[in-house]
């Protein structure tokens, strides 16, 4: 019966069929609550580092504006231009929006925990593959985007689709071979094992290169500024959601929003101790999540920090940086790594 | 629930391998391909090697498709539909050779005697599968293959970029070249900073009296500085000053 989920996870306690559902449903409605937040933070926060109130109309202090955007959308007419392919059209928002759901299962807000003679985790899935589940999804997402522009019939979809194409591809090479010196620091491939082991030093520490590399990687991956040039509206108007309005579009923007949780989200487990606190600091279990949303938060603000400091790249930079310096820096990380793990465990340092 | 993922995997897996050669269309191909690819994951998935599968997605619908779906976008596209295209030698090759792989295959796999279909099938022992065992095997058991297979990698990278330098594919004529020189830039010569306010041109604002100070961001090098500070710039008189009548 629960063939699937057994493969799937690595647990060495079985969880009842219901639990994974109530986990599943809890994990997309946390993520599904958090994008209208980070929504308003950014608006709000940018217009901050603008000089302007941003929103402030709807709702005390404009905390109703995501839900208006959200309901203007969602009561919009769907259409497509003429030359786009239909039912390819309808797909690509919904392989977007499927596939950051997916990945959004792979952050850990906290260890396993008793709850009323259950035991849960609190995780979507800790799979024994963990990062590479997350890059699985992130391949299976480009089609999400390529579809998009590709099927949409129109340049500037398409000239965003492919730069999208290009600069995913480009920076996920230096993503994973930063991610593979926190690995074999860890020594693990299952997040809350890299968790637990960074108790007493967060990997941000012996791992500064990685947590650099990975953090720009990261903007390029999400198409954040200074890299988003997958939707430079100077250029492209939209890029690949150019053509796309209403509900599909809707789906688009929440994918996106979700991968920014889902970077904010594997940076703080990997590379700041997940939910463990400095210092020595041991709250009880039900702090774990609350301390895990703090720091995806402070990342989410210091994603819109960069967005309203940098402007963005030129295509060329973009392709040049990614493959002459970041990737050639990832790799030397991982040598370096290799060597100094190896020396440690022959107790040579 | 196995079954029924099998099923729908299986399904997926073969109309993907039939579609990638029957469709007309080689963005729907390379589509179908994609599907097929998916699918084979998902069935990797249910023997329980979750590595493989993921290596799977990565690797061949992550990376390899996405550089197949990229030259048919720019190149192929609906306008150029596949044809049965070639000579009529070269029609008749392809049947030749689809049947003599055929045949091989039949002889392969009748050859075992399909003995296992019958039973249980292998068995399923912890650790299967997993990263860990798999990197162990690929260091020791299977090392040579192992370096042999990431030296012909090595060998057709080297032989792609040889290829397109001959064909002059690759001039760096016009690149610019991002040095962390971009970074430390000397002060005045248009950096974030000074754009944003944050770094001032001490000199300037002392001989000027200006309070808020700095250049714009759009300054050029010869708009830039005092002689005497960088020397860098030939072409500006020494004391040569960027009052305020310079914006």
């Amino acid at each position: 019966m629960n063939a699937l989920p057994s493969v799937l996870g690595v647990v060495d306690y079985y969880e009842p069929w219901w639990v994974q559902i109530i986990k599943s449903v809890v994990f997309f409605a946390l993520g599904l609550q958090m994008v209208p937040v980070i929504l308003l933070a950014e608006r709000k926060l940018l217009g901050r580092f603008q000089g302007r109130p941003g929103p402030n109309r709807v709702g005390p202090f404009g905390a109703l504006q995501p839900l208006a955007d959200i309901g203007k959308l969602a009561f919009k007419a769907d259409f497509r231009p003429r030359t786009s392919i239909g039912w390819l059209f309808a797909l690509a928002p919904i392989i977007s929006i499927v596939t950051a759901a997916a990945a959004f299962s792979l952050i850990p807000f906290g260890d396993t925990v008793d709850i009323g003679g259950t035991k849960v985790g609190l995780y979507g899935v800790d799979v024994s593959i963990g990062p590479l589940y997350l890059f699985a999804f992130g391949a299976v997402a480009f089609y999400g985007i390529m579809l998009g522009g590709w099927a949409s019939g129109s340049k500037y979809s398409f000239l965003g689709a492919m730069r999208a194409a290009a600069q995913l591809i480009s920076y996920e090479v230096s993503q994973g071979l930063a991610l593979l010196g926190v690995i074999m620091t860890a020594g693990t491939l299952s997040l809350t094992e890299i968790v637990n082991a960074q108790e007493g030093m967060w990997f941000i520490v012996p791992q500064f290169v990685a947590f650099l590399i990975f953090l720009v990687a990261g903007f390029a991956e999400t198409n954040r500024a200074p890299f988003d040039l997958v939707e430079a509206d100077a250029e492209l108007v939209g890029g690949y959601n150019t053509e796309y309005g209403g509900a599909r579009f809707a789906s688009f923007f929440f994918a996106e929003y979700l991968n920014i949780l889902v970077v904010a989200g594997i940076t703080t487990t990997v590379f700041l101790g997940g939910w463990l606190l400095p210092f020595g600091i041991d709250p009880p279990h039900w702090v774990d999540p609350i301390v895990v949303l703090s720091k995806m938060m402070a990342f989410v603000f210091f994603f819109v920090w960069i967005r309203a400091t940098l402007p963005r790249l030129r295509y060329d930079q973009l392709m040049s940086f990614g493959w002459k310096i970041l990737l050639p820096l990832a790799t030397l990380n991982a040598f370096v790594t290799a060597i100094i793990v190896v020396l440690h465990d022959n107790g040579t340092i | 629930m196995a079954e029924v993922v099998f099923f729908l995997a299986a399904i997926g897996a073969l109309a993907g391998a039939v579609g990638t050669v029957a469709v007309r269309n080689p963005f729907y191909s390379v589509l179908a391909l994609v599907m097929h690819l998916l699918s084979l994951a998902l069935l990797f998935l249910l023997l329980r090697s979750e590595f493989v599968a993921a290596a799977q997605v990565v690797v061949y619908a992550g990376a390899v498709m996405v550089l197949y779906m990229f030259v048919v976008a720019y190149v192929g596209g609906t306008s150029m539909p596949l044809g049965p295209g070639g000579t009529r030698s070269m029609r008749i090759g392809s049947i030749v050779f689809a049947g003599v792989l055929f045949v091989e295959l039949a002889i392969a796999i009748l050859g075992t005697g399909l003995k296992a279909l019958g039973t249980e099938g292998a068995p399923y022992e912890p650790g299967f599968g997993t990263p860990a065992r798999i990197g162990e095997l690929l260091l020791t058991k299977f090392l040579l293959p192992f370096e042999i297979a990431s030296f012909l990698l090595l060998i057709a990278a080297v032989g792609a970029v040889t290829l397109a330098r001959r064909r002059g594919g690759l001039h760096d004529a016009e690149e610019q070249r991002i040095t962390p020189l971009d970074l430390v830039r000397p002060v005045s010569t248009g950096t974030m900073a000074e754009a944003v306010g944050t770094r001032t041109n001490a000199t300037t604002r002392e001989r000027t009296g200006l309070e808020y100070g700095g250049h714009s961001g759009r300054a050029g090098p010869e708009d830039g500085d005092d002689g005497e500070r960088t020397g860098l710039e030939a072409g500006v008189a020494p004391g040569g000053d960027t009052g305020p009548e310079d914006r």
